[in-house]
């Protein structure tokens, strides 16, 4: 046994077992290279990537100003000036919407805190910009970000359950309530 | 003085030819190492320049020209300039006595010509081990005009390693030179004529070079301070070693000084081992006037086994720490390389007609 130890270091046998190994790889040419801007990995559907402001399908904003997104940010990415919607007292918009993406920790937190789904996550991450500025969004980049990210847009509220909406009063044009 | 310039002429038409098959294979080089080594870890290589990424050396080629050329402060600007060049130029000047097709002999008006031999001087191995050696100083002198410590380091690894291993490089080739009698590369090569098994890496009598050839390749793989014995620009731990500082063409030099003293080491195990441009099967080599087209093609697959060889080596191995370096070159190679000597001369003094 001795004798064989011998043997298989003067050979480098050890050195030889590694070299078959990697000749191996070499014939067998599998690479698991990914060529990634022409290749992407599917991500998962629950990624969390860009946040972007979404619309309804008639083309109006979902977001009706509360701030509680801007409360729920840990890292105060968010900045809300809220306002009333002209000629109807009782409703609110965002006037203006920001967002410091420099800031953001991508948690979900706004999402999560959103009463109307007014925002959503993207499956978007390429956002490296030579300008750190470019990374101050405000709510005409957030709502592009939403309509290209999220094609599919859901109907108003309204539209959505009649019954509920039919004793909100801040509801205009009210659909008849189906018996 | 119409025969000298003649002869002027066809030296430097060769010379341009050899220069020229050297810089390009150096620049297939560059690709083929990054290939192959990412082959064997199972990744892809350079693939966006050109098709399968066969224009990068291009690509490399032109940043590395266009680069800024960067001399630190507090460096000694002589010697920082003059490293590059000296640690390039042995790297090239050894192809000079490489022979890499039969030893012809052609009449071109008058003056003789060998067409397959820069030139036939008799002591060629000698030529070579001493131009590889000035090699060392321009590495030296890099490391210490650059004025950083990374540098400095990497500058004195590679004079003890390269001091070390060029010994046991130089005690290897004595077997051979004594089977052969001679110092020169195309009689060296001669002598080896006939198939593998007059080759003297094989020939059984009277004593196969084989341990030598083993001792000789370990040896230069350190010489050209290659992966396992990267040391001196050991990449986790001395930044680039002795060319941290070097940028632009300046960097280039090194590199490429790197890539022709593999050529320079795979063409000399070729013709000291492998018998240069004899084919394995003597039925492999065409006859008569077609002898060299086989002879170059036998020499040029030989030399790229061992480039490939190198990358291979490379890509299985991890770096030596210093003192297994050292210990693995004085308390292993030399008593080997010694050995092999004594056994050599005695069974050539056996066998004497063998």
């Amino acid at each position: 046994m001795k004798l064989k130890k011998w043997i298989q270091s003067l050979i480098f046998f050890e050195i030889l077992l590694g070299m078959r190994e990697t000749l191996k790889h070499f014939l067998k040419y599998r690479p698991i290279t990914l060529e990634y801007p022409h290749v992407k990995k599917p991500l998962p559907e629950n990624y969390r990537g860009m946040l972007g402001l979404l619309r309804y399908d008639d083309e109006t904003e979902k977001c009706v100003g509360c701030d509680l997104c801007e409360a729920a940010c840990p890292s105060r990415v968010i900045r809300v000036v809220s306002a009333e919607v002209p000629g109807e007292p009782t409703k609110r918009f965002a006037k203006e919407y920001y967002m410091d993406m420099t800031r953001c920790l991508f948690c979900g937190l706004c999402v999560d805190a959103c009463p109307v789904d007014a925002l959503g996550m993207s499956q978007e991450f390429e956002w490296a910009v030579y300008d750190k500025r470019h990374l101050h969004l405000n709510k005409e980049q957030l709502l592009a970000i939403g309509d290209r990210a999220f094609p599919e847009r859901e109907k108003r509220l309204e539209f959505q359950h009649p019954n509920v909406a039919y004793f909100n009063v801040s509801f205009k044009d009210i659909p008849e309530k189906e018996f | 003085m119409f025969e000298t310039s003649i002869k002027l002429a066809l030296t430097l038409s060769q010379i341009g030819v050899v220069m020229g098959v050297v810089l390009l294979t150096v620049a297939v080089l560059t690709l083929l190492e990054r290939k192959v080594l990412s082959w064997m870890q199972d990744r892809m290589g350079p693939m966006e320049v050109g098709p399968y990424g066969i224009l990068q050396p291009v690509a490399d080629g032109l940043k590395l020209f266009f680069k800024e050329d960067i001399i630190p402060a507090g460096a000694n600007k002589i010697m920082f300039s003059l490293a590059p060049i000296i640690v390039l130029v042995p790297a090239l000047i050894g192809f000079a006595v490489i022979p890499y097709g039969p030893n012809w002999t052609i009449d071109v008006m008058g003056v003789e010509f060998k067409p397959f031999v820069i030139s036939d001087i008799n002591i060629g191995v000698l030529y070579i081990l001493a131009f590889t050696s000035i090699g060392a100083y321009g590495v030296i002198l890099g490391g210490w005009a650059s004025n950083s410590k990374y540098s400095l380091l990497g500058g004195l690894r590679s004079a003890a390693q390269l001091i070390s291993y060029e010994l046991n490089v130089g005690l290897a080739i004595v077997g051979v030179l004594l089977l052969a009698g001679s110092l020169s590369l195309v009689e060296i090569t001669e002598a080896q004529a006939g198939g593998f098994w007059h080759w003297f890496a094989f020939d059984p009598l009277p004593f196969p070079q084989f341990i030598a050839f083993v001792v000789f390749l370990i040896a230069s793989v350190a010489e050209t301070n290659r992966v396992p014995f990267d040391l001196p620009e050991a990449e986790s731990e001395l930044v680039a070693g002795f060319f941290t500082e070097y940028s632009g063409m300046r960097f280039a030099f090194f590199f490429m000084a790197e890539y022709a003293n593999m050529i320079l080491v795979s063409c000399m195990s070729t013709v000291l081992f492998f018998g240069g441009w004899h084919a394995p099967l003597p039925f492999l080599q065409a006859p008569g006037g077609f002898a060299w087209v086989t002879g170059i093609f036998w020499f040029t697959a030989k030399v790229y086994f061992f480039l490939f060889f190198f990358f291979w080596i490379r890509a299985t191995l991890p770096r030596l720490r210093y003192d297994q370096l050292m210990r693995f070159g004085w308390k292993v190679l030399l008593p080997i390389a010694l050995g092999n000597i004594v056994v050599t001369s005695l069974f050539a003094y056996i066998f004497p007609n063998s």
